[in-house]
Formats: C-alpha cells, structure tokens, sequence
C-alpha cells in the first residue's frame, strides 16, 4: 500500500512540475511563434503587394474582429499596414472567395490615398492544376495592380481566364470582398 | 570513471547511429542536407542533456517500478519544449524537420541513456554522458546529410561546392539513397573497428 502511494505521489508530481514548466514555456514563446508563422507564411504575399515602406507590416499588424461565425466566435482579420515615416499609406490583408474548388486566398493591397490597388498575390487555392490554377501566375495577377476599387471590380477590367470562369469569379469576389471590407473597417485599418 | 571518459565514449565507442544503430528513423529521414541533420542533432543532443540530468537528480527519488513513464514524461517534456522553441526562433528548420521533433520522444538513444546510464549514475557523469552521445549523434548526422547533399544536390550548407555541370545524383536525397549512405558508413566503421582491434591484439 505504501508503495502505491508512494508511485502515485511521484508520478502526480512530475508530471505536475512538467505541466507547470510547458505552461511557462508556452507563455513565452506564444507572441514570437504567431510573429514567426506570418513572417514564413504571410510575409512574400505581403512583399509581392506592397512596397515601398519603412516599417515591419508583420510586426506592426493590426487584428480587427469582423463578424461573428457559426458558433458566435469571433472572426479575426490580420491587417498588415504599410507604413513610410510612421503613417500608413497602404494595407494588405486577405479577402477570400470561391472558386471552382473549394476557397481562395487572396492577399490584396490597397493604396489608402487612392483606393487603387497595389497588386495581389495568391496565397492559398486548390483549383485544377494547368487551368484554374493559372489564377497564381504573373499575367493573370499583374493587370489588378492599379485598378480603382471605387467601384466593385469586374471581369472587363481584368484579363479573364478562358476555361476557368469559377476561379476568375473567385479572385474577383475575394478581392472585392477585401473592397467591402476596407469601406467597412477603413477606420481601424488607418490608427 | 572519468568525465573526460564518459563524454569521449560517444564519439566512437557507443556512437549512436553506427555503434549501437540506434536512433535510426530520424538518422534515415533528416538527413537530407547537412543543416537538416546538424538542426535534428543539436535538438537531440538538447533533449539528451537536460533529461539525462533530471533523471539523475531524481533517480533515488523514482520508483522502480513506474520509472520509465517518470522517463517519459521528462523526455516528452523537454521535446514539447524543443518544438516550441525552434518554432518561436528557427522557423524554417522547424518546417524541414517536421513531425521528427515530436518524435524524439520516442528515440530509442534517449530512453536508453535515461535507462542505462542516469538512473544508475551521478549528475556531472550523466551531464557528460549525455552530451558526449549528443554530440557524436550530430556529428553523424551532419555527416551523413553532408555526404546526401554533396552528391545528391552539388551543395554543402546551401553553398555550391561541386564543379559547373555536375549533374547530381538525385536518388542520393531520396530514402534510397539514405540507406545506402548508412550502410556503406556502417561497414567502413566496422572495417575501421576491425583493424584497430587486430593491431590491439598484435
């Protein structure tokens, strides 16, 4: 009986040390591995929209809540400001849309000033290789840069993809859902 | 029994992967380069260390009879630990590395020191012990991710060491090529081993 006792104390206590000790790692290495996941992730498709700034848009990212999903969590919006002398004159964050398989990424940055966008990247898609998948090349992607979203974006200002109408829609609905959002938010988005 | 004795028997006596093969799942899957196999060893040797050191501090303490759940839970411990660290500060080995930091939980070279050496001996040894064993675990890594990348991909360390127009040996990173490096360092060891111990006994 002793001995029991004695086996159960001691495993309760390692294992208590060990909680007590992953707690405190997992504490601080919390803020460096979430700046550590967008730096690897999010930053090229950050860097192929934006340029032009002095600061850390991954560092200096803003989080705004938009929404409410199924189960009344909220919804959370990584923005990633462009900044040159402290103000921000350009943002890029992700807009979403659907395409002929499943949803698109897209990174969208928008020039504060003019409302033109400043290019977009796309940043995850499962679209059919060799034609839907065409979205995540240079010709298909460069004609965005400059085109005023005072407006929502349709096909005709676009080179619009032959054979992969879907994936078009998705990229146009994704970044003018970021559209929707930037009138919305454009407020926080600026501070 | 020395220090000095006990960090130096990992470098050749019981070298891990080819004295004793052991640890072999993660010798055979990171060496692809010779930053993957350097990143893996450090991050074994880590582990190695610090749980060879608290199981030693706490040997008298463990039961026997439930010390190897007490083991794992040190070792497990100290991986988690590994994992979100080299998340937080080295990214990209992370994602090269993949599910085999998690599985170093499950290496059979740190259960059997834990086993075999610090629950019998003391702090300082076990410390020693630990990362004498680390340490050739990461040198055979890092050599044989050498040797892979070298012939596999013309690079060492990402630098391009190989002549222009060397074609590469892609099957050398692939499992295949894994396996043949292991076995043909395993034999020139073994060779190796051989004619020191017939000049011993000469």
């Amino acid at each position: 009986m002793r001995e029991i006792l004695r086996m159960v104390v001691v495993l309760t206590l390692i294992c208590a040390g060990s909680g007590f000790a992953l707690a405190l790692v997992h504490k601080v290495t919390k803020e460096p591995i979430e700046y550590a996941k967008l730096k690897n992730v999010k930053e090229p498709a950050v860097k192929a929209v934006l340029s032009g700034y002095d600061n850390d848009p991954i560092k200096d990212r803003i989080v705004i809540v938009v929404g409410k999903d199924k189960r009344g969590r909220p919804v959370k919006l990584v923005v990633f400001p462009a900044r040159k002398g402290g103000k921000t004159f350009a943002v890029a964050f992700e807009g979403t849309g659907k395409g002929y398989h499943g949803e698109i990424g897209v990174m969208v940055g928008i020039d504060l000033k003019t409302d033109k966008l400043t290019g977009i990247a796309i940043v995850s898609q499962s679209e059919t290789p060799g034609l839907g998948a065409r979205i995540v090349e240079k010709s298909f992607t460069d004609p965005f840069k400059g085109q005023s979203l005072a407006k929502p974006l349709t096909k005709d200002r676009i080179h619009a993809l032959s054979g992969a109408t879907f994936s078009t829609n998705g990229v146009l609905a994704a970044v003018n859902q970021a559209r929707d959002i930037l009138t919305k938010y454009r407020k926080q988005m600026v501070q | 029994m020395s220090l000095a004795k006990e960090f130096k028997k990992g470098f050749w006596d019981v070298l891990p992967p080819f004295r004793l093969v052991l640890g072999l799942c993660p010798t055979l899957a990171v060496t692809t380069s010779a930053e993957n196999g350097a990143g893996m060893g450090l991050a074994t040797t880590f582990v190695l260390v610090c749980s060879n050191l608290l199981v030693s501090l706490l040997r008298k303490f463990i039961p026997s009879k439930v010390r190897i759940a007490a083991y794992i839970v040190i070792i497990a411990s100290f991986v988690v630990i590994v994992e979100l660290l080299m998340q937080a500060y080295a990214y990209p080995l992370y994602q090269a590395l993949g599910i085999f930091i998690p599985l170093i939980v499950v290496n059979c070279i740190i259960l059997g020191r834990a086993e075999a050496f610090a629950g019998k001996n003391g702090v300082a040894a076990s410390a020693a012990d630990g990362l004498g064993i680390g340490l050739g675990f990461t040198i055979s890594l890092f050599f044989l991710g050498s040797v892979r990348e070298i012939l596999g991909n013309g690079t060492w360390l990402g630098l391009h060491v190989m002549w222009p127009g060397f074609a590469p040996f892609k099957f050398m990173v692939r499992a295949p090529g894994a396996f043949v490096t292991l076995g043909t360092t395993l034999a020139l060891i073994n060779w190796i081993s051989a004619r020191l111990e017939a000049r011993r006994r000469s």
